[in-house]
Order: structure tokens, then C-alpha cells, then sequence
């Protein structure tokens, strides 16, 4: 219950995250960069997208099905043991994608976005605490 | 209010919101036994239904505070559904936090009220 509560609680700080650079996004309106000025930078490189899909876009959605996922877990809602593989999953690709966005920044743009970082601190908490309690 | 600080009692408190829908929806019957006897007597619906459209109503507040959206009336539905717990369910041990989320939630209120709104309000003053 606890480590459910924990991973909902990411999930959300990342809703609320990712909902704020889309939005930032849609009125094309820059956003707060508390780490430098280099947000923008990484937020409208080409690799601001996959495929045709914004990164903002698809992080809000993953952080979305994992907190239905993680809610689903705690009301007991069947199958509890496919919802539990699927977090798994969806968590464990999820940080491996953060893995190589944040090799981007690092070795490719050569900028750091603060948001960008957050996510991925939030995703590899969220993976740390399936890794011990799952 | 300062941004950065708004913006930590919004996420903070719509997270609060939506885990209380969550594990009320969890076991309605349970949190239904928070509610005085004479509360639960002017119920139309069975008690576990009104407890269930309670935790949908604290989860589409909790999410409308999160994403930061029609805050203002997220965040005024929050405090008179507050002010109907703390009536409904008095003052206890457990219910005695709420008044801190109740001001918490005012000063979102407050803080996020459209211009518009603002301007209605004083001309109504006048």
C-alpha cells in the first residue's frame, strides 16, 4: 500500500508536470527553466517528439496510466496480477526512455531542461520502488 | 502568494484530494461510518452510493487541481465540500485536519480567481 502510494503520488507530480509544459506549449509561452535558461533549448529540439507525438504529450499520458494503473492496484480492481505485471512494464520502459533522453541532453543538445530532469527522477523513483518492493 | 509556493500547496493538496477518492472508493462503507447518524438518516441513496459519488467528486477535484485547471472552482468545490465533512461529520481527531485543508484550499481560491471574477465582485461591492 505504502509503495502504491508512493508510485501515485510521482505519477501525479508528473501529471501536474507534464500538464504544465503542455500547456506552456500550446500557448507558446516560455516556460520557468529554475536551472539556467536552457530549458527551451531541449523543450524545441528535434527531439522535443516521437514521430509526430510531443514528449510533453506522451509523458502525460504514461503518468495518467500509471495512476489509474496504481489506483486500480489499491481499490483491488481484477486482474490485480496483470495490472501489477503492467506497471511493471510500463515503469520499467519508461525509464529506459528517460535514460536515453537524458543521454541526449547530455551528449547531443549539450543542455540541461530542469522539467526534462524532474520527469526523469520521478520515473527512476518510481522504478527504484518497484525494484524494492515489487 | 509566491509562485513556487502556490503551486506546492496546489500539487500537494490535489494529491490529498485524489488519494481520498481512491480509498474511498476503496471501501465506501468504512468512511461511510464518519458520518453522524442524522446525516446518514437525510440520505436519499444508500450510504456506500453517496460515499462513492464523494470519491469521484474528490478525484475530479484532485485532478482539476493538479493540472491546474478551472482552479479557482476546483479549489471552491474542495472547501464547501470540506465545510459539508466537517458538518456532517464533526470535529474529530481525524476530521480536525481538515480545517487546515479547508484554509489551504481558500488560499487557492483566492489566489487563482480569474480577472474577470475579481471584477464582478467589486462592482458588486459598489
Amino acid at each position: 500500500m505504502t509503495s502504491l502510494a508512493l508510485i501515485f503520488t510521482l505519477a501525479a507530480i508528473g501529471i501536474s508536470e507534464t500538464s504544465y509544459l503542455i500547456r506552456k506549449r500550446i500557448t507558446f509561452e516560455k516556460p520557468v527553466c529554475p536551472l539556467g535558461e536552457e530549458c527551451l533549448k531541449v523543450l524545441t529540439s528535434q527531439y522535443s517528439r516521437i514521430f509526430i507525438i510531443p514528449n510533453d504529450l506522451l509523458g502525460f499520458l504514461s503518468y495518467l496510466v500509471i495512476s489509474f494503473i496504481a489506483a486500480f492496484l489499491v481499490i483491488g480492481v481484477e486482474p490485480v496480477k496483470f495490472w501489477t505485471i503492467a506497471l511493471k512494464i510500463l515503469v520499467a520502459i519508461a525509464s529506459l526512455v528517460s535514460v536515453f533522453f537524458t543521454y541526449l541532453q547530455w551528449k547531443v543538445i549539450r543542455a540541461w531542461c530542469f522539467w526534462c530532469l524532474m520527469s526523469a527522477l520521478t520515473i527512476w523513483l518510481m522504478e527504484i520502488i518497484i525494484l524494492i518492493n515489487f | 502568494m509566491r509562485i513556487a509556493g502556490f503551486h506546492i500547496l496546489r500539487v500537494g493538496l490535489a494529491i490529498t484530494f485524489l488519494w481520498i477518492g481512491i480509498l474511498i472508493l476503496k471501501s465506501p462503507e468504512s468512511w461511510g461510518g464518519y458520518l453522524k447518524p442524522w446525516a446518514a438518516g437525510l440520505l436519499p441513496i444508500p450510504l456506500s452510493q453517496a460515499m462513492i459519488g464523494t470519491a469521484i467528486l474528490d478525484i475530479i477535484i484532485g485532478f482539476l487541481l493538479l493540472i491546474d485547471f478551472w482552479g479557482w472552482i476546483a479549489a471552491l468545490l474542495g472547501a464547501i465540500h470540506l465545510i459539508i465533512v466537517l458538518l456532517v461529520s464533526g470535529i474529530t481527531d481525524i476530521t480536525v485536519r481538515d480545517i487546515g485543508l479547508l484554509a489551504a484550499l481558500l488560499a487557492i481560491m483566492i489566489d487563482s480567481l480569474p480577472q474577470d471574477v475579481i471584477n464582478k465582485i467589486k462592482f458588486l461591492k459598489k
